[in-house]
């Protein structure tokens, strides 16, 4: 059984963000700190507990991805560090805005007809679309399920029955015939840290490195003219002072709206 | 190329149309005011000709209900399947989803085969030179994007709330139809929905509301934000979903789109930052607290009361505070002053 686990390397959410002069992006300077999104390691410790759930018979195999800039290979280096077999870096030069269509055709012309199973996460943090792994589904025809919280593929690896969240936790259970595409909900899981033989292993070995531009892509069909700072919200009042003055006005504040 | 249409999709539970969809068909009408289009209402599911006249009787859209026995439980591919049959793409169209675990689902689908654009999450359109520009929040809400589609063929998913809902009006000459379609099996089966695994905290009696983020740093800090509770007469802990990940709280303590909907007097975030599938469970509450570090943080934008600090030392602070205060007994004394 073959797995393949997309991994995108986002900012992290307390990094500092600076839109770039033309207005359209953040900038990503030198040192800023890059992690991989989260939802995407719950995915990664997903693929790793199948593996153990199969062992012996027919060795799974995980493989992972990511689109991007040469930095993102940091990411894959980590996904090799957490159990990843192999990783493949999709190398699309600079910085901004990617379609999500784009970005999915790209995965899909990799992947091509060689996964029994395809992972993504539900989001990614930084352009929160939640679109790429429902359209990789629609790339390679693969049934697809969203929000996934729980897995199970069945003894002869031909099914997986699954159960996405919906609102208020409530859960939709269903049957896919495999390969399919899941995208991984947080929580489905609890990632572990990197065991030291694979984190050894993951210093010595590299990426594979494709170029964007050898492999079929789709067109952009969105484009994002500008990213804002959203405008301050007309009823907050920032309490300003040393740390004791804020807690001062903030009982006080508390005790005028009677709480206290 | 044919006038522009606008086409909604209703959500549906059962043999009811979810009140989300009146929020989705306030959006399709001001985006068909600005394109002077028409605007239709799907609703897929079987034997729901009741729900769709109902419907049709109180909106100024012409409702279409397809209908097949496969459409009774959502399924992606069948509901691709049978709102293809309707929605042919021939001419300028828009399609309007709720951006919830059923419109986010099968949206992508529905881009793909319709060979559009899609944009999810949608808060806000804003028309320049007569083009909708779609805004939504990214990264984790501290952005803005405008983003525009480059097809003529768009669909998008707007974030519930963002909308009012379109009042209930009576129309004059109800317009409604029902097609039948035909589902061929496809590669995944929906079995059935099960309710929330575990119980949950009971939140509702709760006047005050302490929730721990991701920010807490520590589950050992959880202490400071229980003893922050025990302040207020009827209060109880809530956190956000990254908390439940962590393990830190159990999953009943979850509040959010996935977890629990609240409406406390007073809701104290602390750590959390503000991301829209939390906020969706807390934007009701009637005065919101926040106390995070980065002043850019998105839950900001909601508070009332902003307190850029350090929560693990904020906190003992508020808390000597607090008793320093009401052993002088100047709280109560200002209270009695005030009632
Ligand atoms: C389909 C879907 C459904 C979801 N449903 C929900 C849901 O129901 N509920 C929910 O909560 N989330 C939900 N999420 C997840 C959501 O998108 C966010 O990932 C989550 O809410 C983030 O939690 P957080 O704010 O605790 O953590 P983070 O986003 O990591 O924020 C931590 C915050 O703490 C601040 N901080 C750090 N250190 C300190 C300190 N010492 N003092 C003060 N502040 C500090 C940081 O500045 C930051 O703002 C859902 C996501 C998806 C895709
Ligand atoms: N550039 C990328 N490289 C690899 N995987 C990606 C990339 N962008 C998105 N993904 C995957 O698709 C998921 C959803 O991303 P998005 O549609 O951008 O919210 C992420 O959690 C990743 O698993």
């Amino acid at each position: 059984m073959k797995i393949l686990v997309c991994v995108k390397q986002v900012p992290d959410a307390e990094a500092p963000l600076s839109v770039d002069p033309r207005g359209d992006w953040i900038t990503v300077p030198e040192g800023m700190v890059l992690r991989m999104n989260r939802f995407d390691t719950f995915a990664l410790e997903e693929a790793v507990r199948i593996r153990e759930r199969f062992p012996g018979r027919e060795a799974v195999c995980i493989h992972s991805v990511s689109v991007g800039p040469p930095r993102v290979r940091e990411v894959l280096k980590k996904s090799l560090a957490l159990g990843a077999d192999e990783a493949f870096h999709i190398l699309l030069e600079g910085e901004g805005f990617v379609s999500p269509f784009e970005t999915a055709g790209l995965i899909a012309s990799l992947a091509g007809a060689d996964y029994d199973l395809v992972l993504a996460g539900v989001m990614a943090e930084d352009d929160m679309q939640g679109l790429v792994g429902s359209l990789l589904a629609e790339c390679l025809g693969y049934p697809c399920a969203t929000a996934v919280m729980h897995q199970r593929i069945d003894e002869d690896a031909r099914r997986v029955s699954v159960q996405r969240e919906i609102e208020a936790g409530r859960r939709e259970c269903l049957e896919l015939d495999l390969p399919a595409v899941l995208t991984v909900q947080s929580g489905i899981n609890r990632p572990r840290y990197p065991r030291l033989t694979d984190a050894l292993r993951a210093r010595k070995q590299e990426p594979v490195t494709i170029e964007a531009g050898r492999l079929g892509a789709l067109a952009q069909r969105e484009r994002l003219v500008s990213l804002l700072r959203p405008r301050r919200s007309t009823r907050g009042v920032f309490l300003e002072g040393s740390a004791r003055d804020k807690a001062r006005a903030l009982l006080q504040a508390l005790h005028e709206e009677s709480f206290l | 190329m044919g006038a522009m249409r606008v086409i909604v999709v209703a959500e549906r539970a059962g043999g009811e149309v979810l009140s989300v969809t009146r929020e989705v068909l306030a959006c399709g009408l001001e985006l068909a005011a600005h394109a002077a289009a028409d605007v239709e209402v799907l609703v897929a599911g079987n034997r729901i000709a009741d729900l769709v006249r109902d419907l049709a009787r109180t909106c100024a859209a012409r409702v279409t209900g397809v209908e097949s026995a496969q459409l009774a439980l959502y399924n992606g591919e069948a509901f691709r399947q049978g709102l293809l049959q309707v929605l042919k793409a021939d001419g300028p169209l828009l399609v309007c989803l709720p951006h919830t675990a059923f419109g986010s689902d099968l949206a992508p689908r529905l881009a793909a085969a319709l060979d559009a654009s899609c944009i999810t999450a949608v808060e806000e359109c804003r028309f320049v030179d007569g083009r909708p520009r779609f805004v939504r929040a990214m990264f984790g809400g501290k952005l803005r994007a405008e983003i525009v589609s480059e097809r003529s063929v768009t669909v998008v998913t707007l974030v519930p709330g963002a909308w009012a809902p379109l009042p209930r009006q009576r129309a004059p000459e109800p317009r409604w139809r029902i097609v039948d379609v035909q589902i061929a099996p496809g590669g995944s089966r929906t079995r059935e929905v099960m309710e929330a695994p575990g119980q949950r905290v009971k939140l509702d009696d709760a006047e005050v509301i302490v929730a721990a983020g991701r920010g807490i740093g520590d589950p050992k800090n959880l202490r400071l934000l229980e003893d922050l509770a025990a302040i207020f007469p009827r209060s109880g802990l809530a956190c956000s979903r990254a908390v439940c990940d962590l393990g830190w709280l159990g999953y009943a303590h979850q509040v959010g789109v996935t977890g629990q909907t609240v409406s406390p007097g007073l809701y104290i975030a602390c750590g959390i930052s503000g991301a829209v599938q939390h906020l969706a469970g807390m934007k009701g509450s009637r005065v919101i607290v926040a106390i995070n570090s980065d002043p850019r943080a998105a839950i900001f934008q909601v508070a009332d009361y902003c307190v850029v600090e350090d929560l693990v030392r904020f906190i003992p602070l508020l808390l000597e505070e607090y008793r320093r205060w009401s052993e002088k007994g100047s709280l109560q004394t200002s209270r009695t002053n005030t009632s």
